[in-house]
């Protein structure tokens, strides 16, 4: 049935020896089996994989049309389009779902289940019934989360700040949040399977310094899931006891204290910063390269560049409470770590673009999504540090620039990460290519529609415009329509991968091994692989990205 | 993991593994991990209760001469001595003593049993005293001191986790004891004792902290 071997995807720097189609080939993972029980009941971290991908696709969808609804209802001043009411059930729906149940389970669940096992030689991961687990887990926290968004929503933005979450919003609350804390434990789940599969599943000769950066970035990650989770699953079974039957906790009235929720709550909500946003620069670290068909240049530092983030993250959580009046002392702190960011995220940013220069470049669907992401990351990240300043800070916090420096961050960033390595690997996933050309026009479409939506929010939130309102002054609306006007030409760029890559699951081109001419086990094994990842060891190379161009400047130096 | 086991015990593993000393490995991080998730996970609660203490000493002191000493401390050496028959366990497992392993298991399982059933009548009395600051039909003894009932209603919440973390180690550890009745537990699962063992002694070791942190602290 499948005779991969004889197609030709016509790419350039195809491999000219695809395997043969052999008969006596094992079936590959999906077609291994196609009962439903088969796949509700799989404990293949890749079909665990693409159960998480159809789900947080599926939630993707719910927080892009609230999206739209936030965006509809600013295109007038006068909050005439909708009740504020709705307006803010609209934006805390969009923060609720794209948050907890895009954006944190959004590469790790997907990307990271289906190919850490594959790059690192192993045959799954560590606790394939636990991985399960992480899913069910994941959709239970999601059913109580619907529930209070189908009986009529919350109004208490994404952050769930008391006493607003406590005592003041009418909504449906106990469900949103019991259903947040349930989903902190899936994150936890799949943070220690990775922490344990690194460290113990590595094909022989895998040493830590040959793990491509994906993985690396996966366990910086990890480490974030294990040590920062528990942490807002304590927070928020205090926030529903505080709901539910008023302990106290959170309320002046009985010695309890507001602030100190936003305390639990952003020792777990900065680190989840880099839970979205350090997968998303393993996928990078992957794509890049391979499109440049150089060595990820400085590969060590890039490694050494995750950890670095995943141990300052944790220490720069009051940067978000400069003005909640936590001591000047503690802000400077603050301040100054989180300057500290900046400096393994540039290294990250200098050696991708070091791997692009003199390199064999090659600008299909997934480099332009890399680069786009890299754009708009230096972008993001820059504009963190006007924020970390404390001065700044206090004419900016909480306006649009917040809003417009996170969505660079979350969306130029993750989604664009995602986007890319959903491109990369939809043939190792599928056995399929997707059609190239409508690949690059989305990605191009996405790249214009996002900048048209956010850019003018760091101008609003500049000149002053507080987010979270439904009204704001006529002067304002010129930026406004521009950002509703861009979110349309952003939705028609998400509309269209999700069109052409599910026709690519049936008509697309069967795909070979290797559409890249890319470096990596998962790479080495067919596409898609079969049940067990490999039909033989798999042979480790000698060094990591072993591209043709190895950085010849350096050889050149030496000389 | 280095620990030495006798002939025909922990000799099996899951197909996805390589070899066994793999495996056991493999399980011997993961709990570590999930126990250092679940220390934090407590820890961020005793943070909230130490604060509390501090901003208001008085308070937290009137309040925890409230709480029942006398039953904590004693459910305190019945959980320590629950962990010492949970080691006894896992040494007959490493030796393939099946049927005295399972007679320490039930012991381990027996003496948590007890543990809750002394924190239920530890919470009976605490009811007829009016301590139950939560029910807010019920008056609360010491109503005049608002940050009391803060401190009150937070050892409910530490307590009641830690009770739901024994709970369910209890059923989890009677599930096992009646899977490890049966011929050949040992070759397959031994390492299931091992793993056990140590999410026991961790709820030991949070009792240890929390009884402390909201008895004796304050007296």
């Amino acid at each position: 049935m499948s005779a991969s071997g004889t197609v030709d995807s016509g790419l350039a720097n195809r491999e000219p020896h695809a395997p043969e189609a052999t008969l006596d080939r094992p079936a590959d993972y999906l077609h291994a089996e196609s009962t439903l029980r088969s796949w509700f009941l799989t404990t293949d971290h890749k079909r665990i994989a693409i159960l998480y991908l159809a789900s947080i696709t599926a939630f993707f969808i719910v927080g892009a049309v609230a999206a739209g609804v936030v965006r509809l209802a600013l295109v007038v001043p006068n909050g005439a389009v909708m009740t504020n009411d709705t307006y803010n059930k609209a934006f805390t729906i969009h923060g609720v779902v794209m948050v907890w149940f895009f954006l944190i389970p959004s590469i790790p669940a997907t990307f990271g289940n289906f190919l850490i096992p594959l790059m690192i030689g192993a045959k799954d991961l560590a606790f394939p019934k636990l991985n399960l687990t992480s899913w069910y887990v994941f959709m239970t926290g999601a059913l109580f989360t619907m529930v209070s968004v189908v009986l009529g929503g919350i109004d208490t933005g994404w952050t769930f700040y008391a006493p607003l979450s406590t005592a003041f919003s009418n909504g449906w609350v106990l469900p949103a949040l019991i259903g947040v804390t349930i989903v902190g434990f899936s994150s936890i789940l799949t943070g220690l399977n990775f922490v344990v599969t690194i460290h113990t599943m590595r094909a022989t000769g895998m040493t830590w310094f040959k793990l491509p950066i994906f993985v690396w970035t996966h366990y910086a990650t990890s480490l974030i899931f294990l040590l920062a989770t528990p942490v807002i699953t304590t927070a928020l079974i205090l926030l529903i006891m505080e709901r539910a039957f008023h302990i106290g906790v959170f309320d002046p009235a009985f010695g309890g204290d507001p602030v100190l929720f936003q305390h639990l709550f952003w020792f777990y909500s900065h680190p989840a910063v880099y839970i979205m946003v350090l997968p998303g620069m393993g996928v990078i670290s992957e794509i890049v390269p391979a499109f440049a068909q150089k060595k990820l240049f400085g590969y060590r530092f890039v490694a050494y560049a995750a950890i670095g983030l995943a141990s300052v993250t944790f220490f720069v959580w009051g940067h978000h409470m400069f003005i909640n009046g936590q001591s000047d002392l503690a802000s400077l702190a603050f301040s100054a770590l989180s300057f500290a960011v900046a400096v393994p995220s540039a290294v990250k940013v200098y050696n991708w673009t070091a791997t692009i220069h003199k390199g064999k470049l090659r600008l299909d669907t997934p480099m332009l999504y890399a680069m786009g992401y890299i754009g708009l990351f230096v972008l993001g990240g820059l504009t963190g540090l006007y924020l970390a300043t404390l001065a700044i800070n206090q004419h900016i916090h909480a306006t649009y620039f917040v809003v417009a420096h996170f969505h660079y961050i979350m969306v130029g960033g993750t989604v664009l990460a995602f986007l890319g390595g959903l491109h990369f690997w939809w043939p190792k996933f599928t056995g399929r290519m997707y059609n190239e050309a409508w690949g690059r026009i989305s990605a191009l479409l996405i790249f214009l529609g996002f900048n048209v939506t956010f850019f003018p929010q760091f101008i609003l939130g500049y000149l002053g415009m507080p987010r979270r309102y439904a009204t704001y002054p006529p002067e304002f609306q010129l930026l406004n329509v521009l950002s509703s006007a861009g979110a349309t030409i952003l939705a028609a760029g998400y509309i269209f991968p999700m069109l052409y890559l599910v026709y690519s699951l049936w008509f697309g081109k069967k795909a070979p091994a290797n559409p890249w001419d890319a470096k990596g086990l998962e790479w080495e094994t067919a596409s898609p692989p079969p049940t067990l990842n490999f039909t033989s060891p798999p042979v480790v190379p000698r060094v990591p990205y072993d591209y043709p161009i190895q950085e010849q400047e350096t050889k050149a130096q030496h000389r | 993991m280095s620990a030495r086991l006798a002939d025909g015990v922990g000799t099996e593993r899951a197909h996805h593994f390589e070899t066994v000393a793999q495996q056991r490995y493999a399980a011997t991080l993961g709990i570590w991990a999930w126990l250092i998730t679940e220390l934090l996970l407590f820890a961020a609660l005793f943070l909230v209760a130490l604060i509390v203490r501090i901003q208001h000493p008085e308070a937290t002191q009137e309040a925890a001469r409230h709480l029942k000493f006398w039953i904590g401390a004693v459910n305190t050496v019945v959980l320590i001595v629950s962990s010492l028959t949970m080691s006894m366990a896992i040494e007959f497992s490493r030796l393939g003593w099946q049927r005295a392993m399972v007679r320490a298991m039930l012991a381990t399982a027996a003496l948590g049993s007890l543990f809750l059933v002394l924190k239920g009548y530890e919470y009976y009395a605490d009811y007829t005293e009016h301590m139950m600051p939560f029910l807010g039909s019920r008056p609360y003894e010491l109503a005049a001191s608002p940050a009391s009932r803060l401190f009150v209603n937070l050892y409910y919440v530490a307590t009641l986790l830690h009770g739901l973390h024994l709970l369910t180690g209890i059923s989890l550890l009677l599930g096992m004891t009646w899977m490890a009745s049966k011929a050949g537990f040992l070759s397959r699962h031994q390492n299931w004792i091992e793993i056990y063992g140590l999410y026991w002694h961790f709820i030991d070791l949070i009792w240890i902290m929390a009884f402390p942190i909201l008895y004796v602290v304050n007296r």
